[in-house]
């Protein structure tokens, strides 16, 4: 035994002799845990289209990220740090919802240097400016957060906040009633009424503008023939499935987009429920007698999905009853899900949904029926021409009949069919201050005030990582938007205002975007806040030559859509 | 003199009481006698019975299709609570005697539905395992040498994983679904079924009677399947009633993390998957579909654990 011990110890020590001697060789700035590369210096003047420009300011050289010209399609010409505090977005045309867009958490500002020393790709390590600074991720339990004394904006009142997650609504909701957690994402159905019920709890509607599909990818057969679609669409019967497993006050949707979002429902309403013409059109187009599909889903609950298993074998007894297709269900891994449901490669109906990140028809439309987007297989130019067309112009007024003219088209279509719009709510305890579930972005919870020093909230899943330039899911954007900030933010009401820039000022046009940044902010690691921090985070998700372009599955799935596409991305 | 009446009373009593005349009682008798002298066995048996009764007469039994969404027929809504009329339940209210599930369908009809799954499921693993563990396990035993080694270790490794970690992997190659959660149960039984039987063929095959049937001339092949195979057949009957249990739990297990049963069929594991969010709000739709693989597995293990006390010689009193 005393032999082993003296053998650990010697080893330790050695291990730590070792560790000091690397540290001291390598790079100054200490970012803490997972420092993969420390030599990058090389690495930045390789990168072909960062140039190195000098700035009015004497000692303060400004990056800029050029993307050549406006040939590969996408939105962004450059971004240029013009002075230590200013930010230049030059983008490729008019661009109303740009502050809306840009307040957005996965355009969240890590410093530069950090983001060298990470290669890219800080999955466990953000460093950001937000009220809270990362402690710790246990893996498989719960992400601890610090205050951050510093913070500029209003100081969290938790010294400790603990974000942990339970797949069940059941699981969270015992967290809650136990006084384990002060907060809870989406209650299930059946359990609200309890949770009203309990004067130590309340719920907390959550506005969210939402929409569950089914959707449908055209480069399978039978979906690539539209009457096959149409004839799902009329033989589903979308109100039974709203009344049954909705929760009070949630719609059916008569277009993609919700009607609270401006210019979303224009255009005709979706297809009545007829049984009979939908099984004359499958008869019509060849399937007299129904096929064989498959129904692909998650089993992860969302606002917009609050039961996915009923739901889907709803759909598949209604697609039995009304249409003799016989579905298979098929339960996928949430991640696998997504990728395979985004890409296009599900050769069946796959349920989907979509929460509004922020408050704009683009967000919805153009995410999903862009030209880019292989979701629903090959893109229909009937719908995203006008599409394209309307999401350049600055007045909601003048872009309506355009949007008409796309949501007919959708519904002619008939790409995916609409379902519901659902209400849903988190709920909290009684004693928590401040609580609130936003229309869209994260909740902040430095505004939560439990009344002690920690303050535990419980999510549906585990954040898949913590640098959300690279994720796209709720849980993950959670727990980034505590560490990372961008230069926009929404309040808890969902409007659009000023966080690391005091102000984003457009030319005429809406084509060239000036955004002065807040002085005097410090990194969580100590390190000062300025414009090629903007730069280098712009960077590292939107140029895919940048060697800091790395991530974590290296899709970067938001800076693709949200920007038409990344610079660089054939290279 | 004798009266031809006493005579005949007197063998009467003789044959019942086994002294006299006549064959003795039959192994088998025996067994039986034995088996019905335990009370756990006895009860075990009931129950598996009933399960099968209530498999095979489903349709009749059940007030509806399981996979009927009652929804725009009937004047209830999704997790009903029970309504049983006899009860006090009101008479306006269709009668659910289980209630309905969270698809608005009758849980009861489902529930006996869902004995026909999970006894043919139990059924069909065992039978699987049992052939070609007793096949392997007696070549394996007769033959010895290289073969047996070969085989044997095979079985080791597959003996080595936890049951339901192994079946979990072989689902997860072939893909859920109930097919090849069967498939994957039998794999994972069939090393028992196997070590079993090559045992009791080493045993077999050193008696006297196998020695005068190879000296007789008989072939391998008749010696096994003649001789050997239905000596050793009582652990191997024992094993397979048990085997049913294990297999219907491992099932539901399957089918509880997805693997095995798909909707809409009604297979209890599922049920009770798909309603463990709500045990609180509607307990009845958890606590059914567990209660019925509970008394399913006891029948079965009560079973064979009478069997294995009526069959043991070593017990015979």
């Amino acid at each position: 035994m005393h032999r082993k011990a003296v053998w650990i110890g010697l080893l330790l020590a050695f291990a730590l002799v070792a560790s000091a001697c690397a540290g001291s060789g390598g790079d100054t700035t200490d970012t803490g845990a997972g420092d993969t590369t420390t030599t990058t210096a090389a690495a930045t003047p390789a990168e072909p289209t960062t140039t190195t420009t000098v700035a009015p300011s004497p000692d303060f050289v400004g990056d800029s990220l050029e993307a050549g010209g406006c040939d590969y399609g996408g939105r962004v010409e450059s971004i240029k740090a013009l002075d230590e505090y200013t930010v230049e977005f030059n983008l490729c045309g008019p661009h109303p919802a740009f502050l809306a867009q840009i307040a957005f958490g996965v355009f969240g500002i890590q410093p530069k240097e950090h983001l060298e020393a990470t290669g890219g790709s800080p999955l466990d390590n953000p460093i950001g400016t937000g009220p809270y600074a990362l402690q710790e991720w246990v893996r498989g339990d719960s992400v601890v957060y610090t205050r951050n004394d510093n913070y500029y904006g209003q100081k969290a009142a938790a010294k400790t906040f603990v974000l942990k997650w339970a797949t069940e609504s059941a699981g969270r909701l015992i967290e809650l009633q136990s006084g384990n957690a002060d907060g809870m994402t989406f209650p299930g159905v059946e359990d609200i009424p309890t949770i009203e019920a309990d004067p130590n709890l309340v719920v907390l509607d959550k506005p969210e503008p939402n929409i569950f599909y089914m959707g449908f990818t055209n480069t399978f057969a039978p979906w690539d023939n539209v009457d096959v679609r149409k004839a799902v669409a009329m033989g589903i019967d979308r109100q039974r499935i709203v009344d049954t497993f909705y929760s009070p006050g949630s719609e059916t949707a008569s277009q993609f987009t919700p009607c609270t979002v401006e210019d979303g429902c224009e255009g005709d309403s979706w297809y009545d429920f007829d049984p009979a013409a939908a099984k004359q059109l499958l008869a019509d187009a060849g399937f007299p007698d129904g096929f064989k599909t498959k129904i692909y889903y998650r089993d992860v609950t969302r606002g917009y999905l609050p039961t996915p298993g009923n739901v889907a074998a709803d759909i598949q007894a209604q697609l039995k009853a009304n249409l003799n297709i016989d579905a298979e269900v098929v339960v996928m891994e949430s991640g696998e899900f997504i990728q395979a449901s985004t890409t296009g490669q599900l050769d069946g109906i796959h349920l989907l949904g979509w929460t509004g990140d922020y408050p704009h028809v683009t967000n919805f439309l153009d995410f999903h029926f862009a030209e880019t987007n292989p979701q629903f297989g090959d893109p229909y130019p009937a719908i995203y021409e006008p599409l394209k067309t309307a999401s350049e112009m600055a007045s909601a007024t003048e872009a309506a009949p355009l949007y008409e003219e796309a949501n007919n088209a959708i519904k002619e279509l008939v790409p995916m069919v609409p379902i519901a719009h659902a209400a849903s709510s988190w709920a909290a305890t009684a004693n928590v201050k401040g609580a609130y579930a936003p229309p869209w972005g994260s909740s902040m919870f430095n505004f939560w005030d439990n009344g002690t020093d920690t303050l535990v909230f419980v999510q549906g899943a585990e954040p898949i990582s913590l640098y959300c330039a690279d994720e796209s899911d709720g849980e993950s954007l959670r727990a980034c938007a505590q560490v990372v900030e961008a230069l926009y933010s929404y309040t808890p009401t969902g409007e659009v205002q000023p966080q690391l820039a005091t102000a984003c000022e457009p030319n005429d046009e809406l084509t060239v975007w000036t955004c002065s940044l807040r002085q005097g902010v410090v990194f969580h690691d100590g390190s000062a806040f300025d414009a090629n921090d903007v730069v280098a985070s712009f960077s590292a998700g939107l140029d895919a030559s940048s060697p800091l372009h790395t991530g974590n599955s290296g899709v970067f799935d938001y800076y693709n859509y949200l920007w038409n596409g990344l610079i660089n991305a054939d290279g | 003199m004798v009266s031809k009446k006493t005579i005949e009373k007197l063998e009467m009593q003789a044959q019942e009481g086994n002294l006299l005349v006549g064959k003795p009682l039959s192994q088998w008798r025996l067994t039986v006698r034995r088996f019905r002298e335990r009370k756990g066995g006895m009860v075990g048996l009931g129950i598996v019975t009933l399960l099968v009764l209530m498999a095979v007469f489903a349709p009749l039994i059940s007030p509806y299709h399981p996979n009927e969404v009652l929804i725009g027929k009937e004047d209830v809504g999704p997790r009903e609570k029970p309504c049983i009329h006899a009860l006090g339940c009101d008479p306006e209210q269709p009668q659910h005697i289980l209630g309905t599930d969270a698809n608005v369908r009758d849980e009861f009809s489902r529930i006996v539905f869902g004995a026909r799954v999970s006894l043919t499921l139990g059924f069909f693993t065992v039978t699987i395992a049992l052939i070609v563990g007793t096949f392997f396990g007696a070549i394996a035993g007769y033959v010895g040498g290289w073969f047996d080694n070969l085989t044997m270790r095979i079985m080791d490794v597959i003996l080595g994983f936890p049951s339901l970690l192994l079946a979990l992997v072989i689902v997860s190659v072939l893909g859920p679904g109930l097919q090849n959660a069967l498939i994957a149960i039998a794999v994972v039984s069939i090393p028992a079924y196997a070590r079993v039987t090559r045992a009791q063929v080493l045993s077999i095959k050193e008696t006297d009677f196998v020695a005068a049937s190879l000296a007789l001339g008989a072939s391998g092949r008749q010696i096994v399947v003649r001789r050997v195979l239905p000596n050793a057949l009582t652990p191997l009957v024992v094993l397979a009633t048990l085997g049913v249990a294990t297999a219907i739990l491992e099932a539901a297990g399957l089918s509880f993390l997805g693997l095995g049963a798909q909707p809409p069929l009604a297979e209890w594991g599922t049920m009770l998957a798909t309603e463990r969010n709500n045990v609180f709000t509607s307990p009845h739709l958890v606590f059914f579909p567990g209660l019925m693989i509970m008394i399913t597995v006891l029948g079965f293990n009560l079973m064979g654990d009478g069997l294995r006390d009526a069959l043991d010689p070593s017990l015979n009193k």
